[in-house]
């Protein structure tokens, strides 16, 4: 299997926190990579040095072989990579459905002169019907973000991902929030996703669902890889069990 | 020698700008507002002073009212103006701001007439000097007075449980208030501070020019919202440090770059230097 | 129609434009500017020095225009290093240094501006029907531009910038491409109002006016294209119609900021949107 995604030492320093240090990982084309770890892990700051947001010193990401450490967070998502944020992050003025048509739109909104003129949203409109339908929201296409409930923006930022059409989806825990039949169905989701094709990373804290979708982990620890390989051998690594579930292992399991 | 009296007068409009900035940075610092109509307070501290001076003869009792009033007042607007918009964009309290600034200035034109109040008697016109320099008292007056009240706050803010509150609650509100802190009594006092000190900042600036003129705020108000932004908004100190700045190099570039620009806009073109090269501000936050 | 009212005509639609033009970068694109007088000041200057130049009147304008779009484009480009609070204090400085260096400019007139700029030869009845073709073009294209995939991206910023760049939305070049095009609109306006007046000052184009923009776009209702329309066309014909208004004018505008911003921040079009909802849920 040929590496999609290739994360080469990344560090990243927030003042005298290390949030993370020198973490190299790698994701397979077609693959679903759980990410777990303790609070405050870095976990998401590892999501945003992938996107971009912030800039990790030192370290390289590269995706489809190509090194994409020096582009704009904007350029990173055309090249092919989408995430949903832990925290949802609606455009508020617009409806659901304009939400994802935009993303939809990306290639209409890459060239600004182009986008000066273009009009035509029918094909947009479209798919976004098509996401909604896929993450089984359809039927709040025309709600405002305001008035929906959590689980239903949790689904948006998935369709609004997917709708840049990624070559690979980072996922900062979507289940957060949900209840549990919720949970199930969204995991259920991006299983579905994953078989279809899309390459995923899933950040979670619902160990549950990470080990009934997540064929391979990666454990981060105070900001260092502290395990990565198949999810029963990563589960039953004792600085695992130590760092993370010593902590956890009581509402993980239940 | 030129250079040396350059720096004094430099040294004496900015612990003006110093007084009026440290408020508007406090009011920044808790609530994030650009807090415009400040100079409108101010200019209302001077009216007040000048009309109570001539009627009875005593800058001081001028003083003493003007001062707590003005105080009042800062509340006042935080309790009808800002506390209802806080939750909304923060560009919608800036043009509030503004908007009441436009309101107060107006209506000190109206109602005290475009020219100007002087007092009967000037104060502190006296020169006094020490060996070659010489200022007037009131300069050394202005100097004196944000020395003291700037001392003064400093002290408090450290010493008293109030000003530990005040502090805990400028630099994380939600922490302050997990710890006991009455928050909400923290922003009124934040602002009778902050408007008391503009107040006083006025009365200073009204005995020095002897004049009192429904425009005397516009060119502080803007002034001090650039000190603030090369300051690190909400970053007192930095706020001292530029305000002084400012006036140093406003004095030397009325010399050297006069020909070139307006005094007034001196201080925005150090402020676009300046975001050009840090876009944090000279000291950033905290 | 008299000329007094041809001249009021004039002066509206050249508001218009001005006002249009602000909303195209603050209502569309979320960048609060508080010194777009000074665009508007330099389409002004540049267009009134090219006609006393020899120039005729269209090239002159359109050069206003384009020297308006270069020093908005290098605003724009210095306003991306900022953020929100910092950039609303940015613009007002770019504001007081264009008029603290007008002012000291002997070759710009200083203190006592251009005067015997010359007369654009089109008549009232011509230069009135000029300036409202422009501004009704500039409506049009305010128009266009919420219909188009820019505008959604506009929004999209306006909204919350980072979202915007995740997804895939160049958020740079959409800022740029928005202080472009509204200080060439501000630039073509001053052009107009330089030929109009034939006088300018560089008090014409201070920190008051730039409120007085800003004032039109808030009050007629930020983003929305005939509320801003009908707040540059209501609040530039009132005091002029009710002269007893007129030395309360500055009171008014402030008045109206602060009332708007306080009790309706969608200003005319905001509180006519609620009420058209509110008939029909009614009905
Ligand atoms: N912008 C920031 N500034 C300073 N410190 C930060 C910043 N972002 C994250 N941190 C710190 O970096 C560390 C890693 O944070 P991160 O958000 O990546 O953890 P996480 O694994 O996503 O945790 P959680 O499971 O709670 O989401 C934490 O100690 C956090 O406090
Ligand atoms: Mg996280």
């Amino acid at each position: 299997m040929t590496a999609l995604l290739e994360v080469e030492g990344v560090g990243v320093r927030f003042g005298g926190i290390q949030a993370l240090d020198d973490v190299s990982f790698a994701l397979a084309e077609g693959e679903l990579l759980g990410l777990i770890g303790p609070n405050g892990a870095g976990k998401t700051t590892m999501l945003r040095a992938i996107t971009g947001v912030i800039r990790p010193n030192p370290g390289r990401i590269r995706l489809a072989g190509a090194d994409i450490t020096d582009f704009s967070t904007d350029r990173r998502a055309r090249t092919g990579l989408a995430l949903t944020h832990q925290i949802v992050k609606p455009l508020r003025a617009m409806t659901a459905r304009d939400n994802v048509a935009l993303a939809a739109g990306h290639a209409k909104t890459t060239n600004v002169l182009a986008a000066l003129f273009a009009i035509d949203r029918t094909k947009e409109l479209a798919r976004a019907d098509e996401l909604l339908r896929l993450v089984g929201i359809e039927n709040h296409a025309d709600a405002m973000p305001s008035t929906l409930p959590l689980g239903a923006l949790k689904r948006l930022e998935v369709a609004r991902a997917l709708a840049l059409d990624p070559k690979v989806l980072l996922l900062d825990e979507p289940l957060a929030g949900l209840n549990h039949v919720e949970a199930a169905r969204l995991a259920d989701t991006i299983v579905d996703l994953n078989r279809a094709g899309m390459s995923i990373v899933l950040i979670e804290h619902n160990l549950g669902e990470v080990m009934r979708i997540c064929p391979r982990l990666m454990v981060l620890d105070n900001g260092r890889r502290i395990a990565m390989g198949a999810a029963k051998t990563v589960m039953e690594d004792p600085f695992v069990r130590a760092a993370y579930l010593g902590r956890e292992a009581g509402d993980a399991a239940a | 020698m030129l250079h040396v009296e350059l720096t004094i007068q430099g040294l004496i409009n900015g612990s003006m700008y110093a007084l009026m900035a440290v408020g508007l940075t406090l009011v920044y610092g808790l609530l994030r507002i650009l807090h415009v109509a400040h100079a409108g307070l101010y200019t209302l501290g001077a009216y007040i002073a000048v009309l109570i001076a001539n009627a009875t003869g005593s800058l001081a009792l001028g003083a003493a009212v003007a001062i707590p009033v003005v105080g009042l007042a800062g509340m006042i607007v935080y309790r009808l103006l800002y506390e209802p918009i806080l939750h909304r964009p923060p560009y919608v309290a800036l043009i509030a701001s503004i908007g009441l600034f436009i309101v107060m200035e107006e209506s000190y034109r109206l109602i005290f007439g475009p020219y100007g109040e002087t007092f009967n008697a000037p104060y502190l016109a006296e020169r006094v000097s020490v060996g070659p320099i010489g200022a007037k008292a009131a300069e050394v007056a202005m100097v004196a007075g944000a020395i003291v009240l700037l001392g003064v706050l400093a002290f408090l803010s450290k010493r008293t449980r109030f000003g530990i509150a005040w502090r805990a609650t400028v630099t994380d509100p939600a922490m302050a208030r997990a710890f006991g802190v009455d928050t909400i009594a923290v922003r009124y006092a934040n602002f009778f501070i902050a408007s008391a000190l503009a107040a006083s900042a006025a009365v200073l600036v009204a005995v020095l020019n002897n004049l009192v003129e429904p425009t005397m705020g516009s060119v502080p108000s803007y002034k001090t919202l650039a000190i603030i932004v090369l300051g690190g908004l909400g970053n007192v100190a930095g706020t001292l440090v530029a305000a002084l700045a400012l006036g140093v190099i406003e004095a030397f570039g009325t010399i050297y770059i006069g020909h070139l620009l307006d005094r007034d806009a001196i201080a925005f073109l150090f402020l676009v230097l300046v975001l050009m090269i840090r876009p944090q501000g000279l000291f950033a936050a905290r | 129609m008299g000329s007094y009212e041809l001249s009021l005509v004039t002066l509206a639609a050249i508001y218009v434009m001005l006002a249009l033009s602000l909303n195209l970068i603050t209502g569309f694109c979320g960048q609060i500017s508080l010194g777009h007088a000074a665009f508007f000041g330099a389409g002004a200057y540049a267009a009134a020095l090219l006609t006393k130049s020899g120039w005729p009147l269209a090239p002159a304008l359109v050069s206003g225009a384009v020297l308006a779009a270069a020093f908005g484009f290098v605003v724009g480009l210095a306003s991306l290093r900022v953020r929100h609070d910092f950039l609303a204090i940015t613009t007002m400085g770019v504001g007081f240094l264009f008029i603290g260096f007008v002012r000291k400019q002997q070759g710009l007139g200083g203190e006592l501006g251009l005067s015997g700029i010359p007369d654009h030869g089109l008549g009232p009845w011509g230069l009135a029907a000029l300036t409202v073709t422009l501004a009704a073009a500039t409506a049009a294209l305010s128009l266009h531009i919420r219909r188009v995939w820019a505008g959604q991206a506009f929004a999209a910023i306006a909204d919350d910038e980072d979202t915007a760049r995740a997804l895939g939305i160049d958020v740079m070049r959409y800022k740029l491409t928005a202080f472009v095009l509204g200080t060439a609109l501000a630039g073509l306006a001053g052009g107009l109002f330089a030929h109009f007046t034939r006088f300018i000052i560089p008090d014409a184009f201070g920190f008051t006016v730039s409120i007085s923009i800003l004032a039109m776009v808030i009050i007629g209702g930020i983003g929305s294209t005939w509320g801003v329309l009908a707040g540059a066309v209501i609040l530039t014909l009132m005091p002029e119609l009710f002269r007893f208004i007129n030395d309360y004018k500055l009171l008014l505008y402030g008045g109206l900021l602060l009332l708007v911003m306080r009790f309706a921040p969608g200003g005319l079009a905001g509180g006519i949107a609620a009420l058209t909802a509110r008939l029909r849920g009614a009905t």
